[in-house]
């Protein structure tokens, strides 16, 4: 174990988790708009809509990411379609994220108590007007822990995309654990990177999650 | 032995935190008494009863089973928590029968019976299943050997708990409100296995809100209330004579209850 | 799509799939021993070794498996452990579920009635009776669900294990996509494959809670 190692490895490092981050916020983004649309596709009444919602949900939940991704990845040229890799790496997560996301929203659609929506009808409110002033407000309160505790999944899961070659922190430290011949130096301080975005990030979602309970 | 009481509290005390739920508590109980703690909830009648097998810990004064004191021993006038192993020795002769019946799901009733006697009492299995079968005939289970708990009605539950305490051959059994989560038409075959036991001479402590089953069955009654035992008596000596205005107060809050 | 190729190259991909069960079972097996042995040091009441237990878990679980898994392949030699690869995918994958599998005891623990409990401890029954009587049945009925999970979640990490050139079946459908030049078609075969082993999976999953659980349902 050699400190110097470390340091020097430390600023490249760094530089790179900014990378992961935004790709992993940038993921769940994408994720968020898919898994609200595949959300409504899966809670809706017309059968082939909710048949497919249902299998979008199996195959990326049922499917390893790494594979995923190589499918977006060769699917790509396969159509005919030239993106560079970091856009499909975006896309692939935001897949896979999709899928997760919608089922957090449908657990927490179903966590609210059906006589809500039924009072609101009662009262003459239409029905998009049920889903923006009734539901969707407490279905993203109710979901937002769920939020977090997934974008700290995609946040490790991204480090899948170093395979691609996508310049991040995983891929960076595998280029600098080569170069320096310290692979241990180096990995263990990428680690320490990571859990120390994900233990900010669990922290500012515990803080969220507070103020939300306090609001309600 | 004959002389020495079954259970003999002195100066009990009991806190949770900053909460004193036992007041110096003292109860002496002979061999066949049959001993009612009645009261209002929140008074400490559970916590009294658990403190009895060590289930909850007491924090001074003295609790003797046969003139043994239980969950403490005394290191050159120094109280030490007694040894698992004895406190295991000792619990193996007092039966406890709990609200919740606390049956393990995952054993039939004569599994339920049966697994103390095996594991505790290392009998062999064919002389435990033996002695378990008895112990569920005794409460008049034989058609419910190999049901499992949960397609159990709660009375059955509850006379299954009671036959599992009994093939231990306890000297001395707890009752800690035992009929309070079952419905109303199941509480009568539940005091009835009490009463019969009770006539065999057993003695027992009984945590109860059924005061019917206290006047008719308990040689004594105590009365618990803020900690303290308020009246100590015959049950007429209790319920009808005491001058205690609380025993007063609970009673005639019981009888408006139940007026209806 | 031509899917001709996969009739010359199934040898390979057949100890391909056997690699990866190999280490799906053997990192499984591991995990969960680990996790349980985490779970019962976590019951006893020594702070210090809890703080560190703890440390650990978040630890394992707040970073990737890709970089514990290139720390300890490719790192490990630095501190003396040199292990090869189909070892170190299987140590590291034992490792990475330790955690998860720790925490799903704990939690099934929790879960257990302090009533049942309480039950044994008042007919006199020692502390290793009632865990291995009362607490252990109970506790694994409550977990069937959350083990399903994680078990089906390593299945889906061992694909990982091919960027250390672990010979799995992703690390032979890889080298059969970069010599056929099928990739797509390689690729999308693995999705399907998987894709139908995970929905079995989760199928027999809820089979065997269901079975498991039998005796709790009122006729």
């Amino acid at each position: 174990m050699k400190l110097a190692a470390v340091q020097e490895a430390l600023p490249w490092l760094l530089h790179a988790a900014v990378a992961t981050l935004w790709i992993s916020l940038a993921g769940i983004a994408l994720g968020q708009v898919l898994g609200g649309l595949i959300c409504l596709c899966r809670v809706s009444r017309h059968r082939a809509l909710a048949r497919f919602g249902a299998l979008y949900v199996s195959f990326f939940r049922g499917v390893p990411l790494l594979v995923q991704l190589l499918l977006v990845y060769y699917f790509l040229p396969y159509v005919g379609i030239d993106v560079p890799p970091l856009a499909a790496a975006i896309g692939s997560l935001g897949l896979a994220s999709g899928a997760y996301s919608c089922e957090i929203y449908r657990g927490a659609l179903t966590a609210i108590p059906r006589g809500q929506a039924e009072a609101a009808q009662a009262l003459g409110f239409s029905a998009p007007a049920v889903w923006l002033r009734i539901l969707l407000p407490q279905a993203l309160r109710l979901s937002s822990p769920a939020l977090v505790n997934e974008l700290i999944l995609l946040l490790k899961a991204s480090s899948l995309i170093s395979t691609v070659g996508v310049t991040e922190l995983t891929r960076t430290s595998h280029t600098l654990a080569a170069a320096t011949y310290r692979p241990f130096e180096v990995y263990l301080t990428a680690a320490a990177i990571y859990l120390a975005m994900n233990l900010v990030l669990a922290a500012a979602g515990g803080l969220a999650e507070r103020r939300l309970a306090a609001g309600g | 032995m004959s002389g020495t009481p079954a259970v003999e509290m002195r100066d009990v005390h009991k806190r949770f935190g900053k909460l004193e739920v036992l007041h110096g508590v003292g109860l002496t109980v002979h061999r066949s008494d049959v001993v009612c703690l009645i009261g209002p909830s929140g008074s400490g009648k559970s916590t009294l009863l658990r403190c009895i097998n060590f289930m909850e810990s007491y924090d001074s004064g003295e609790v003797r089973i046969d003139g043994r004191l239980i969950g403490y021993r005394d290191e050159a006038g120094r109280r030490r928590p007694m040894p698992g192993r004895d406190l295991q020795k000792m619990r193996e002769s007092i039966g406890m029968v709990f609200q919740h019946f606390n049956l393990w799901p995952h054993m039939t009733a004569l599994g339920n019976v049966a697994e103390a006697l095996v594991r505790v009492r290392k009998l062999p299995q064919a002389e435990a299943t033996g002695r378990a079968r008895a112990m569920l005939a005794r409460v008049g289970l034989s058609d419910k050997e190999t049901t499992y708990p949960a397609r159990l009605s709660g009375g059955q539950q509850q006379r299954v708990a009671i036959a599992r305490s009994l093939a231990m051959e306890p000297k001395l059994m707890l009752f800690d409100e035992p009929t309070s989560a079952l419905d109303p038409e199941l509480v009568g075959e539940v005091l009835q296995v009490m009463r019969s036991l009770a006539a065999e001479g057993m003695t027992m402590i009984v945590v109860t809100h059924e005061m019917g089953f206290a006047v008719s069955v308990a040689t004594r009654i105590a009365f618990l209330d803020r900690g303290r035992i308020a009246a100590d008596g015959t049950p007429r000596a209790v319920l009808h004579e005491s001058e205690e205005p609380r025993v007063r107060q609970f009673l005639q809050t019981y009888h408006e209850r139940n007026s209806f | 799509m031509d899917f001709s190729v996969y009739l010359q190259y199934w040898p390979k991909l057949l100890s391909g799939f056997g690699e990866t069960l190999l280490c799906w079972f053997a990192g499984a097996a591991f995990g969960i021993a680990l996790g349980f042995a985490i779970a019962l040091l976590r019951r006893l009441n020594i702070k210090p070794l809890q703080w560190l237990l703890r440390a650990i878990i978040e630890v394992v679980r707040g970073t990737p498996f890709l970089i514990q898994l290139y720390l300890l392949y490719d790192g490990g030699p630095a501190i003396g452990l040199k292990l090869q690869a189909t070892q170190a995918g299987i140590v590291a994958l034992g490792i990475y579920g330790s955690a998860y599998f720790a925490e799903i005891f704990r939690a099934g623990f929790a879960a257990v009635p302090v009533g049942q409990v309480e039950a044994a401890q008042s007919l006199g029954m020692s502390s290793s009776t009632i865990l291995l009587r009362v607490r252990l049945p109970a506790m694994l009925v409550a977990i069937v669900p959350a083990l399903t999970n994680m078990l089906i979640i390593l299945s889906k990490e061992t694909v990982v294990l091919s960027v250390i050139t672990v010979p799995e079946l992703m690390y032979q459908m890889q080298s059969m996509a970069a010599e056929t030049f099928a990739a797509f078609e390689t690729i999308l075969a693995m999705a399907l494959l998987y894709w139908l082993m995970v929905e079995a999976a989760s199928r027999l999953g809820r089979a065997a809670e269901w079975r498991v659980t039998a005796y709790m349902r009122a006729a």
